[in-house]
């Protein structure tokens, strides 16, 4: 695993925001800083300062208890774009000790740090050289800037929270008392906790095959995190050369807005192009090219790619919209600019994540949508749907409808327990093409025409013969074959949701005098009947599922 | 668009009986048969053709008694295929015409009450926009092929016990460019 470096400036989007205040002539030096954004429908704390923060405001936390906690305190708006630009002063300072920084969001850079390292005479040097030389780019009121240095970028940004140099070999030993919140997944932190597995120590602990088991693909990713172990990209695929996608400014961009909409089409067909091959992109490097014959450059990777996340068309363009902006704003560039690189540096087979986001796609996808969109405003919400499997006995208790638009989660479970696979007393496949809930009215008749009664122990005490309903060809007919009966006795615990029911299996044909008198004529031809014959059956089988309950038959679906 | 591009190939038997392997976009294609013959598997069958290649579709099921298990069984992708439960038959025309601009395969069971005037109009407004629309049930004007489901064989299932395994369906396809009458497992 190769070494690598971080530079963290903690608090980066209030010190984004005071450096943007001062250029504005405002004054929030000496002020608590609060800054928000809206995550969804909520309005969060984004980033406090520390003055803030010693009065108990942390990130994550909703703006209004934020400021009813810390009332003196100044709220702003979160500037990504700002916060990316005001950066770049840091990502040049540490450009100046080794040209391969990769920027994952404002505020955080890597590098790797083999060659540097050797030249300034090892890791501690390096970092106190980066550490000076950032600091003196930023100036006197400079901020905060850690640097660590460690095996892999999981262990280094770790590092980097302490300021510390982790010497090779030592990452396990270092990540083992970091509480799992690290792992920058609040839901599955969550979990983790209330699994007694607090520290990544304690998760590296548990044998990999039963995390993997328990936790899928990510479970195999956290516990090589744990172990202080970057998994990285799981497969390494060279970038074919050839997926370079430039586009010329005619005339040259002055603005950033101008480039940006370059930036967005280029984003776009880079990752289209890449999904063709069934890649997908974590890593990508920026080219722009000015009037004057300057080369800027500059690398961004997705703030989450240890977890295998790649970058999204909206993600990249957004990226190098602020690329662009730090460049042209920061006086890079002297002259505007006229072509526009992106090369992808860092590609991983595509694992499906990315569809939707695909150009053709979405395009067909957003029609659907419009469409199905109308039909909800003719019909109402609930009257286009579509369907979950779930759970259950009864094929109508095995489908949830969801409207459209809303998340597909099915609403019972579909494995009951890890030792039973699948619920005892479902109906096994082939499953019915026609679900009627509640069931049709039926007749399920005996060979002396009496209804079929099942007794207290879920038996039958004549086997059916006849079946009436109107929703089969001719009303109903004899029962040709049948299983059952299935006896349920479910819920007994719930006295609303209780329910004691006897399933068969049936395969109906015509009344036999039906078919005497109607269907003789048609039915002749030697091969009619040899098929017949050799089949032991006529062609115009009906399957349906009966169900008695309280005395009542009704027909419960349809194999059509 | 390609001649190969217009086609949806229909995998499986029925896809055999089917003029080039498949149903050409823009077509209707009517399907009939009495209950329990098979015509709604046929239905699924071709939704499936549809969702497999990443495309999306539409059933209109006003009774509301399709079978989802079956559908996914027969390989519908059911994120792709949205259901429209309840819809009044008056105003079936409308919903099948607001899908057809939206979704590649609409399966519509038609209400008895359908207007000749209001068949011709949605299947030019398939054919315009190169939707294939299928109707189940009687459709009153002509299709490019029609399908009928003709009956069913069903094994595995005997008296007292078993349960029921496979089915052999009995579809016959009328239309241009069609082979013959046969018997799809």
């Amino acid at each position: 695993m190769s070494r690598t470096g971080c530079v963290w400036c903690p608090d980066w989007p209030v010190i984004a925001a005071r450096k943007h205040a001062d250029g504005l002539g405002t004054e929030l030096r000496n002020r608590p800083l609060i800054v928000r954004e809206r995550v969804g429908s909520r309005d969060i704390v984004r980033a406090a300062s520390a003055e803030a923060r010693a009065t108990g405001v942390t990130r994550g936390m909703r703006r209004r208890e934020a400021e009813a906690r810390c009332p003196e305190a100044v709220c702003v708006d979160a500037d990504e774009a700002n916060e990316a630009r005001t950066f770049e002063v840091v990502a040049r300072a540490v450009e100046v000790f080794t040209p391969r920084v990769v920027l994952d969001r404002p505020g955080r850079c890597e590098f790797p740090t083999r060659g540097p390292s050797r030249y300034f005479g090892g890791d501690d040097a390096l970092a106190s050289q980066i550490r000076a030389g950032v600091a003196t780019a930023l100036g006197p009121d400079g901020a905060d800037v850690r640097i660590g240095i460690a095996d892999g970028v999981f262990v280094a940004r770790l590092a980097a929270r302490r300021s510390v140099v982790v010497p090779a070999g030592g990452s396990a030993e270092y990540v083992a008392p970091w509480p799992v919140s690290v792992l920058d997944d609040d839901e599955l932190a969550s979990l983790l906790v209330r699994l007694g597995l607090p520290t990544l120590g304690d998760v590296a602990a548990l044998a990999p095959d039963a995390v993997l088991a328990r936790f899928g693909r990510v479970g195999g990713r956290i516990h090589a995190l744990s172990r202080g172990v970057d998994p990285g990209p799981s497969v390494f695929v060279a970038p074919p050369p050839d997926l370079v996608e430039r586009t010329e400014l005619d005339p040259p961009a002055e603005r950033v807005d101008i480039a940006a909409f370059a930036a967005k089409e280029l984003a776009d067909r880079l990752l289209a192009r890449c999904a063709e091959r069934g890649l997908a992109c974590t890593r990508v490097r920026v080219v722009a090219e000015t009037e004057h014959g300057e080369r800027l450059t500059r690398c961004w990777r997705h703030a989450r790619s240890e977890y295998g996340d790649a970058l999204t068309p909206s993600v990249l363009a957004e990226r190098v919209r602020w690329q662009l902006d730090a460049w042209i704003t920061t006086g890079e560039t002297t002259a505007g600019i006229t072509g526009l690189t992106l090369i992808p540096d860092e590609v991983v087979p595509a694992d499906g994540r990315q569809l939707g986001f695909w150009g053709g796609d979405q395009v067909a996808h957003q029609r659907a949508d419009r469409a199905l969109a109308r039909v909800q405003g003719m019909l109402g919400y609930d009257a286009v749907t579509t369907a979950v499997v779930q759970g259950g006995r009864t094929p109508a208790e095995q489908v949830r409808w969801v409207p459209w638009g809303e998340p597909r989660e099915p609403e019972l479970p579909l494995f009951v327990g890890p030792e039973v696979a699948a619920w005892p007393g479902a109906l096994p496949p082939p499953f019915p093409a026609r679900v009627f809930d509640p069931p049709l009215p039926a007749e399920l008749l005996d060979a002396n025409d009496d209804a079929i009664a099942v007794n207290g122990r879920g038996e039958q005490l004549c086997p059916p013969a006849y079946v009436r309903c109107r929703a089969l060809p001719a009303g109903g007919g004899a029962v040709r074959a049948w299983a059952g009966p299935w006896a349920h006795d479910v819920r007994w615990w719930d006295v609303q949701a209780h329910r004691r029911c006897a399933r068969w299996q049936l395969v109906v044909g015509a009344d036999e005098a039906q078919r005497s008198g109607a269907r003789g004529s048609h039915r002749v031809g030697a091969d009619e009947a040899q098929r017949s014959g050799a089949r032991g059956s006529h062609g115009d089988d009906v399957a349906c599922i009966v169900v008695v309950e309280g005395g009542r038959a009704g027909v419960e679906a349809i194999y059509d | 668009m390609l001649a190969g591009a217009r086609l949806l190939a229909v995998a499986g038997p029925i896809g055999q009986l089917l003029p080039a392997g498949g149903i050409q976009r823009g077509s209707t294609v009517a399907l009939d048969g009495p209950t329990g013959a098979g015509s709604t598997t046929v239905a699924l069958l071709l939704a499936a053709a549809t969702t497999s290649v990443g495309e999306w579709a539409a059933v209109v099921d006003p009774d509301g008694t399709l079978g989802a298990r079956a559908a996914a069984e027969i390989g519908v992708d059911l994120e792709r295929c949205a259901i429209v439960r309840s819809v009044p038959p008056d105003r079936w025309p409308k919903v099948v015409g607001a899908l057809l601009d939206g979704v590649t395969l609409v399966a519509a069971a038609v209400p008895p009450s359908l207007r000749p005037g209001d068949a011709r109009r949605l299947a030019a407004r398939a054919r315009e926009r190169a939707t294939v629309l299928v109707t189940l049930g009687p459709w009153p004007v002509e299709a490019t092929l029609r399908l009928h489901a003709q009956g069913r064989d069903w094994s595995g299932l005997a008296t007292g016990g078993g349960l029921l395994a496979e089915s052999e369906l009995d579809v016959r396809v009328e239309g241009k460019g069609v082979r013959a009458h046969a018997r799809a497992g």
